[in-house]
C-alpha cells in the first residue's frame, strides 16, 4: 500500500478584508440604493431587480449544489460544501433586494403604485386587454407576493434541514445523517425545479407579460449554477490559497470546478440560442417582439456583446484542460461568469425600462452599479458573518475523507 | 539467435507500482526506451517524463477551420449560386446555419485528429513492429506491465541494463530481436499482391468515379442522353399494332388555346359566325394580297369569275354578282374554309383573321363595281395586273 | 462474489469498489473473450431466430412499401408525418443514452460506467443505423432520397435548403453516427491488439491484427490515446445534446401548436436519455445474465441507472407541467385547445399511455428494494420504452391531426406496414446486438482491468487526524 499522510483540519480565521470591505460595500450600496430610490424610484427599482435576480441565483443555486452532492453522492464537491451552506444564507438578505419591487406591487394592490414597472398590475389595462385577464388568476399582485414568500419559506426550511444537518455532522460525525439529507435533497431538486422557474417566469418573464417561453425558467437556472460555482470557486480557491480550507485540496478538486463553470457556459448557450433561434425562425409576432427591441439600436450592441461575454470569453478561457485547474485562470473566470450572469439579467430586464421610459437605447448607470454593489456585498457580507462561527469545510461528512484523497 | 540483430531487452512487472518505480529510473537513464502496459497506468507520463500531448490543438483548430469552410459553402449556395427566398427567411439566414457549424465542427474535429493521430502520431497501421508476436507482447496485452530499452540507445549495455532489471525487481527479462524476413525483406516491382492490389483498386476507383459521374453528377457523356429508351420517330414501335412510332391524335384533339371550327354548314356560319376584323387599311391590304395569292387564279383579280386556269377548272363566280352581296360575311368566310363545291377549303392555307381580310377585301370589291376608278389609276392596275404572274405575298 | 461484507451503499465514508470480486487481470480477459471463441448456446440461437424474424417482418412490409408506394401507410392529410417521423426520434434517442455513458459519465469520471461503455456505445451505433432507416424510406423513394440529402454539385445548380431542420438532422445525424463509431472504434483498438494477441486461428489473428492497426500498449501512445479519448468524449457531449436538439428543432421551428414551444431541445435530450437507459437497461438484464458478467455489471451500476432514469423522467414530467402551464399562460387558444384535446380528445389513450408509463411509473425508482428488483426494473425500463414511443406520438399524431382549421381535421389510423416497419426496426437492432456480443468484446477490456482494485498505483492515502476539532473559535 502506498504512504499514509495525516492532515489536520485547523479553524483558522476568515481573511479580515472579507468582512472589512463587505461592511464598506454594503454602506456605498445602500448608500446609493437609498439615492436611487428617492431621486428615480422606477429606475432603482428595476436596478434592484438586477441585484436581487442575482442574489436568488447565489441564495438557490447554493442549495442546489448542496443538494447535488447529497443525492449523487458526488465526493469531489465535499471540501467546498460548506462554503455553498453558507453561501445560502444569502436567503436572508435577499428580502432587502426584493423590497423595492415587492413594495411597488404591494402598492399596485391598492391601484396606487408610484411607476410603471410591471403592465399587469395596472387593472386597468388589465381589464382592457383580453390576454392579461386571461392570466390574471396567475399574474395578479396577491399570488405573486404570495409565491414569493412560499418560495422563500420552502427555500428556508430547506436549508434549515440540509444545512442544519451538516452543521450537526459537524459536531456528532453521525454519517447516516448523510442518507437522511440524500432523502431531503432528492425532495428538495422538485421543490428548487418548480420554484427557480416560478421565481424567473414572475420577476423577470413577466416584465413582457404578453410574452412567454417554455424554456425561461431553464434559461435561468443555467445562468444560476454556472454563477454560484463561479461564487464558490472565486471563495474557496482565494480561501485555499490563504490556508483556510484543508489540506489535501488538490488541482482535481480544481478541474473540477473548472469544469463545471465551462460546462454551464456552453449550456446557457445551448438555452440561449435555441430560445433565440426558434422564435426566430418561426417568426411569429406574438413572441417574436421580444427580440425585437433588443435587436434595434443599441440594443443590438448590447445583444451581440452578450454572446461573446457569456459565451465566446468565458468558452476560451477555459476550454484548455490546464486552465480549468490553474487558479488564477479558475479566479478569473469565476468573476468574469458573475459579472456575465449581471449582464444577462440586465439584458433581460432593461429593453422593458427603455421601453416604458422612452429612453433610446440602453441604459446603465451609477443606480445600477449600486444597487449590484449592495447585492454583492450583502452576499460576502452574510457569508462572512455566518461563516465566522463554523468551520470552512464540512469537517464531519462521511465522505470528507474520501474527498481528500479524490483524483481524477 | 546469435546472428540475430536485437531490438530491444524487455522486461516485466506484474504491480503497476513496480512498473512506475522503472519507468522513473529508466527515465532519467535512458532516451530510446518505452513502457507497455495494458491500459494506460495513472502517472506514468509523468515518471517517463513525457511532455502533455497537443492532440487538442489540432483538433480545435482543423474544426474552426472546417466550420470556416462549411460557412462560406453555405454562403456561397445560398446567397451566390442560387439565392433563394425561403420561409421568407433572409438570404443570409445566419441563426439556420449554425447547427450544421456545430456539427461540421465536431465532425470534421473528430474525424480528422483521429486519423491524424492513428496515421502520424502512432504510425498505424504497423503490424511489423519487432515486438509484435513476442512473448512479451502477449503478456503486456493481458496481465504484465512491461518497460524496455532499445539496443539502439546510446547508453545501452546489455549486461547493464540486464541488472538495472534486475535491480528494480522485474520477474521476467527477455530480449526482442527484429524479424530476419522482415530486415531482409526489398520491394518486389512485379510481386503479385502488390499488382492484384493495384489492379484491384483501379477497377475499384474507375467503377466509383463512373457511377459517381454517372448517377450522382449526370455529367455526359457519361449520363448516355444520348442513348434514351424512348420512341424515336419512324422507329418500329413493339407497343402499337400497326408497328408506327408516330401516332395521330385521337379524334377531338385540339391544340391548346385553338377553338375549332364548328360550323358544318353555310348556313350555320351565315346565321351565327360574325366578322371580328375591322376593315383597316392595313387589313384591306392584306386581303388584297391573299385574294391575288389564293382566289384570283379561278375567281379573276377583281373577283370578276375570269379563271387564269384555261379550262383545267371550271371558272369560279363572279362574286360581284348580286346574290353574292347579299351573302353573310360568316357564308363567304365558311366558303373560304370548308370550300363549296369543287372548291377545296382553305383552311390549312389562309390563317383565320386573312380569312376574313379576304372577306372585307371582297366587300371592297363588290362596292367598287360599276364605280369608275381615277384613270391613271386605271392604267397603273392594269399594268400591273397584267405583269404579276408572281404570288404577291 | 462480495469478499468483505462492507455496506457500501449506507456507509458513505467507504470507497465503493467499481469491479466486484477479485478476478485477476487474465481471469477478466477470459471472462470477456470467452463468449467470442465458443459456439454460442441454443438460447442465443433462439434469440437471433427471433430478432431475424421480426427483422424480416420489417423488410418484407419495407419491400412491398417501395412497390406500391407509401398510401400502404396510414398516413394521410393532415396527417403526413406518422409512424416513419415517430420511430426515427425513438431510436436516435435510444442512441443517446449510450454516448451518455461513455462520454458525459466518461467526463464526470463515474468509473463504474466502464463496464458498460462498450456496450452502450455499440447500442448506440445501432440505434443510429436504425433510425438512419427512416429518413431513408419515408418518401418512399430511398433512391433518390439518399441523393438529395447531400449537397453535391450538378448542373442546375440546385442545393440542399440549408435552412431547413430536416437537413440540419442529416448532419446531425450523421455526425452522431460517424463520431459515435470513431469513438467505439478507438475503444476497440487496445482489444482488438488483445484478441490478436490470443488468437489461435490464422484468419482470427489476421482480421484482429488489421483492425488493431498494429497497437503495442505503448505508454507514449496511450498518452495521445487518453487524450484524444477525453476530447472524442467532450465533443461526443454537445454532439449527443445537439443531435436531439436539432430533431426537435423539427418541430420546434414550426408554427404548429403543441410542437412550437422553446423548451422541445433540452426537453427531448431528457427524454432520450430517459428512453435510452431505459433500453440499454432491459438489454444489459439479458446480457449480463447470458454471459455471466453479474459481477463485471455489478446490481450497484443497474441501481444507478435506475436513478438516473427517474431523474430524467422527472425532468420530462417538468417539461410536461411547462409545456402545459405556459400553454394556459399565453392565452394562446389554439394552444390550449391543443393541450386539452391531447388529454381529451380522440387520442387520450396514446396520451394516458404515455404519461403514466413516463410520469408515474418510475416513481417506482424512489424505493430501494424496487430500484434493486432485476425483474420489476426490467418491467419498468420496458414500460418507459413504451411510454417514450407514445410520448413521439402523441407529439407528431395529435398536433398534426387537429391543427387550426377545423374542417382540415382527421383522424390517423396506423395500418398493419406501420406496425411492421416498426417491429423490424426492433428486429433489426436486437439482430445487430446479438451479433456484437457474438462478435467483439461486450465490456472494454483495458477499460475494465483499468478500475479493478489493484489496477492503478497506490495514491498517498490521506487521513484527517482530528476530525473532533470543530469548536467555535
Amino acid at each position: 500500500m502506498g504512504a499514509s499522510i495525516t492532515v489536520e483540519y485547523v479553524k483558522k480565521a476568515l481573511p479580515a478584508g472579507l468582512g472589512k470591505w463587505s461592511l464598506i460595500g454594503v454602506v456605498v450600496g445602500l448608500g446609493l440604493a437609498i439615492l436611487a430610490l428617492t431621486m428615480d424610484p422606477q429606475r432603482a427599482t428595476f436596478a434592484s431587480l438586477l441585484g436581487f435576480m442575482f442574489v436568488m441565483s447565489i441564495a438557490m443555486g447554493s442549495l442546489f449544489f448542496v443538494a447535488l452532492d447529497h443525492i449523487t453522492g458526488a465526493v469531489w464537491s465535499v471540501p467546498f460544501r460548506r462554503v455553498a451552506e453558507l453561501l445560502s444564507n444569502t436567503l436572508f438578505i435577499a428580502p432587502i433586494l426584493a423590497a423595492p419591487i415587492l413594495y411597488n406591487i404591494f402598492l399596485e394592490m391598492g391601484g396606487h403604485g408610484m411607476f410603471d414597472m410591471y403592465h399587469w398590475t395596472h387593472d386597468e389595462v388589465v381589464a382592457a386587454d383580453p390576454f392579461l385577464s386571461q392570466k390574471a388568476p396567475y399574474l395578479n399582485e396577491s399570488s405573486f407576493l404570495f409565491r414569493y414568500v412560499l418560495i422563500w419559506v420552502l427555500m428556508v426550511v430547506f436549508r434549515f434541514i440540509l444545512v442544519g444537518n451538516s452543521f450537526k455532522q459537524d459536531k456528532n460525525f453521525n454519517h447516516k445523517l448523510n442518507k437522511t439529507n440524500a432523502a431531503f435533497s432528492a425532495l428538495f431538486m422538485i421543490v428548487f425545479a418548480i420554484s427557480i422557474t416560478i421565481t424567473a417566469i414572475d420577476f423577470l418573464m413577466s416584465l413582457e407579460p404578453h410574452w412567454f417561453s417554455t424554456i425561461f425558467g431553464v434559461y435561468y437556472f443555467a445562468g444560476t449554477f454556472a454563477t454560484v460555482i463561479a461564487m464558490i470557486t472565486i471563495i474557496s480557491v482565494n480561501f485555499n490559497e490563504r490556508g483556510i480550507m484543508i489540506e489535501g485540496i488538490n488541482k482535481d478538486h480544481y478541474y473540477s470546478l473548472g469544469g463545471w463553470m465551462f460546462a454551464f457556459t456552453t449550456f446557457w448557450m445551448y438555452m440561449a440560442f435555441s430560445q433565440f433561434m426558434l422564435i426566430w425562425y418561426a417568426n411569429i409576432p406574438e413572441e417574436t417582439f421580444w427580440f425585437m427591441p433588443r435587436m434595434e439600436g443599441g440594443w443590438a450592441i448590447a445583444s451581440i456583446a452578450l454572446i461573446f461575454i457569456k459565451f465566446i470569453i468565458p468558452f476560451g478561457l477555459s476550454i484548455q484542460k490546464p486552465s480549468k485547474s490553474n487558479p488564477r485562470r479558475l479566479k478569473l473566470l469565476a468573476l468574469w461568469i458573475m459579472g456575465a450572469h449581471i449582464y444577462d439579467m440586465w439584458w433581460l430586464s432593461y429593453p422593458t425600462y427603455s421601453h416604458l421610459t422612452d429612453s433610446h437605447g440602453p441604459v446603465f448607470g451609477w443606480q445600477e452599479i449600486g444597487f449590484i454593489i449592495l447585492a454583492v456585498s450583502l452576499v460576502l457580507f452574510i457569508f462572512n458573518m455566518t461563516a465566522k462561527n463554523k468551520n470552512i469545510v464540512p469537517i464531519g461528512d462521511a465522505k470528507m475523507e474520501r474527498a481528500l484523497n479524490f483524483h481524477l | 539467435m546469435n546472428n540475430e540483430k536485437l531490438y530491444a531487452l524487455t522486461a516485466l512487472f506484474d504491480t503497476p507500482d513496480g512498473i512506475m518505480k522503472a519507468a522513473d529510473a529508466i527515465s532519467g537513464q535512458y532516451s530510446r526506451f518505452d513502457v507497455n502496459t495494458p491500459y494506460p497506468v495513472h502517472g506514468m507520463d509523468d515518471a517517463m517524463k513525457l511532455t502533455p500531448s497537443r492532440i487538442g490543438y489540432f483538433t480545435i483548430s482543423i474544426g474552426l477551420a472546417c466550420m470556416s469552410l462549411m460557412l462560406y459553402f453555405i454562403f456561397w449556395t445560398n446567397n451566390v449560386d442560387y439565392p433563394q427566398i425561403i420561409g421568407g427567411k433572409p438570404f443570409f439566414a445566419f441563426p439556420t446555419y449554425v447547427p450544421i457549424m456545430f456539427e461540421i465542427t465536431i465532425l470534421t474535429g473528430a474525424v480528422l485528429s483521429v486519423a491524424m493521430m492513428i496515421s502520424v502520431l502512432f504510425r498505424f497501421p504497423n503490424n511489423a513492429h519487432p515486438l509484435h508476436d513476442s512473448g512479451y507482447m502477449k503478456a503486456v496485452s493481458s496481465d504484465k506491465y512491461g518497460i524496455y530499452i532499445e539496443a539502439k540507445d546510446s547508453n545501452f549495455d546489455y549486461a547493464k541494463v540486464e541488472s538495472l532489471y534486475k535491480e528494480l525487481g522485474a520477474i521476467e527479462i527477455s530480449p526482442v530481436y527484429y524479424d530476419e524476413e522482415e530486415l531482409n525483406w526489398t520491394p518486389q516491382t512485379w510481386d503479385p499482391k502488390f499488382v492484384i492490389g493495384t489492379l484491384g483498386i483501379a477497377a475499384f476507383t474507375s467503377f466509383s468515379v463512373y457511377m459517381h459521374m454517372n448517377k450522382v453528377l449526370f455529367l455526359p457523356p457519361f449520363n448516355w442522353m444520348m442513348e434514351q429508351p424512348r420512341a424515336d420517330y419512324g422507329e418500329e414501335s413493339e407497343f402499337f399494332a400497326d408497328t408506327y412510332s408516330m401516332r395521330v391524335a385521337p379524334a377531338g384533339t385540339i391544340a391548346r388555346g385553338f377553338m375549332p371550327y364548328t360550323y358544318d354548314n353555310p348556313d350555320s356560319a351565315a346565321k351565327y359566325l360574325s366578322n371580328p376584323t375591322v376593315p383597316t387599311e392595313e387589313n384591306l391590304k392584306l386581303g388584297q394580297r391573299k385574294f391575288t395569292s389564293y382566289c384570283s387564279p379561278c375567281h379573276g383579280n377583281l373577283a370578276e369569275g375570269a379563271s387564269r386556269l384555261r379550262g383545267q377548272m371550271p371558272p369560279g363566280p363572279d362574286l360581284r354578282a348580286e346574290m353574292y352581296q347579299n351573302f353573310e360575311d360568316g357564308r363567304f368566310y365558311h366558303t373560304i374554309t370548308k370550300g363549296k363545291g369543287i372548291m377545296s377549303g382553305y383552311e390549312a392555307q389562309i390563317t383565320r383573321e386573312e380569312r376574313w381580310a379576304i372577306v372585307n377585301y371582297i366587300r371592297t370589291l363588290q362596292k367598287a363595281y360599276g364605280v369608275p376608278a381615277p384613270k391613271e389609276e386605271t392604267e397603273a392596275v392594269a399594268e400591273n395586273m397584267d405583269n404579276n404572274t408572281e404570288a404577291s405575298n | 462474489m462480495h469478499t468483505e461484507s462492507k455496506d457500501f451503499d449506507n456507509d458513505l465514508r467507504l470507497e465503493p469498489p467499481i469491479v466486484e470480486g477479485s478476478r485477476s487481470l487474465k481471469e477478466i480477459d477470459d471472462a470477456i473473450i470467452a463468449p467470442l471463441n465458443r459456439i454460442p448456446n441454443i438460447k442465443f440461437w433462439i434469440a437471433l431466430g427471433f430478432t431475424l424474424t421480426l427483422l424480416m417482418t420489417g423488410a418484407v412490409a419495407l419491400g412491398l412499401s417501395f412497390y406500391y408506394g407509401t398510401g400502404l401507410w396510414g398516413n394521410n392529410n393532415p396527417v403526413g408525418w406518422a409512424f416513419p417521423i415517430v420511430n426515427f426520434v425513438f431510436w436516435v434517442g435510444i442512441g443517446h443514452a449510450g454516448t451518455l455513458i461513455s462520454a458525459i459519465l466518461f467526463l464526470l469520471r463515474q468509473r463504474w460506467r466502464n463496464g458498460i461503455a462498450r456496450f452502450a456505445e455499440a447500442m448506440t451505433i445501432f440505434a443510429v443505423i436504425t433510425a438512419l432507416i427512416f429518413p431513408l424510406i419515408h418518401t418512399g423513394r430511398p433512391w433518390v432520397a439518399a441523393v438529395y440529402l447531400l449537397p453535391y454539385p450538378n448542373q442546375h445548380s440546385l442545393w440542399v435548403n440549408f435552412t431547413s431542420p430536416l437537413l440540419w438532422d442529416v448532419f446531425a445525424v450523421s455526425t452522431y453516427f460517424t463520431v459515435s463509431f470513431v469513438f467505439w472504434y478507438v475503444g476497440l483498438i487496445p482489444d482488438f491488439a488483445v484478441l490478436r494477441d490470443r488468437a489461435t486461428g490464422k484468419i482470427k489473428k489476421l482480421i484482429y491484427s488489421l483492425f488493431s492497426l498494429g497497437w503495442r500498449f505503448s505508454n507514449r501512445h496511450w498518452k495521445h490515446y487518453e487524450m484524444m479519448y477525453l476530447i472524442l468524449a467532450g465533443m461526443a457531449t454537445p454532439l449527443v445534446l445537439s443531435v436531439h436538439t436539432i430533431v426537435s428543432f423539427d418541430f420546434a421551428v414550426s408554427i404548429l401548436p403543441g410542437w412550437h414551444t422553446t423548451i422541445f431541445p433540452p426537453y427531448f435530450v431528457a427524454g432520450a436519455i430517459f428512453s435510452g437507459f431505459a433500453m440499454v437497461q432491459n438489454s444489459l438484464i439479458v446480457i449480463r445474465k447470458i454471459f455471466d458478467m453479474e459481477d463485471l455489471i455489478p446490481m450497484r451500476t443497474l441501481e444507478l441507472m435506475n436513478k438516473i432514469i427517474l431523474l430524467t423522467g422527472m425532468m420530462v414530467g417538468y417539461a410536461y407541467s411547462m409545456e402545459f402551464f405556459i400553454a394556459w399562460y399565453s392565452g394562446n387558444q389554439p394552444e390550449t385547445f391543443t393541450f386539452v384535446n391531447r388529454a381529451f380528445g380522440p387520442y387520450w389513450w396514446a396520451y394516458w399511455i404515455m404519461f403514466s408509463c413516463n410520469v408515474f411509473i418510475p416513481q417506482l425508482f424512489w424505493f430501494k428494494k424496487i430500484r434493486r428488483n432485476l425483474f420489476v426494473m426490467f418491467i419498468i425500463a420496458a414500460l418507459v420504452n413504451v411510454g417514450m414511443w407514445f410520448e413521439r406520438f402523441v407529439i407528431t399524431v395529435t398536433s398534426l391531426s387537429r391543427d387550426f382549421l377545423p374542417s382540415s381535421w382527421a383522424y390517423f389510423t396506423p395500418t398493419i406496414t406501420d406496425f411492421a416497419i416498426l417491429i423490424g426496426s426492433f428486429g433489426l437492432f436486437f439482430t445487430l446486438v446479438l451479433l456484437f456480443v457474438r462478435v467483439l468484446p461486450a465490456v472494454s477490456i483495458a477499460e475494465i482491468k483499468a478500475v479493478t482494485s489493484k489496477g492503478q498505483p497506490s495514491h498517498a492515502h490521506i487521513h484527517i487526524s482530528n476530525g473532533k476539532s470543530n469548536e467555535a473559535h
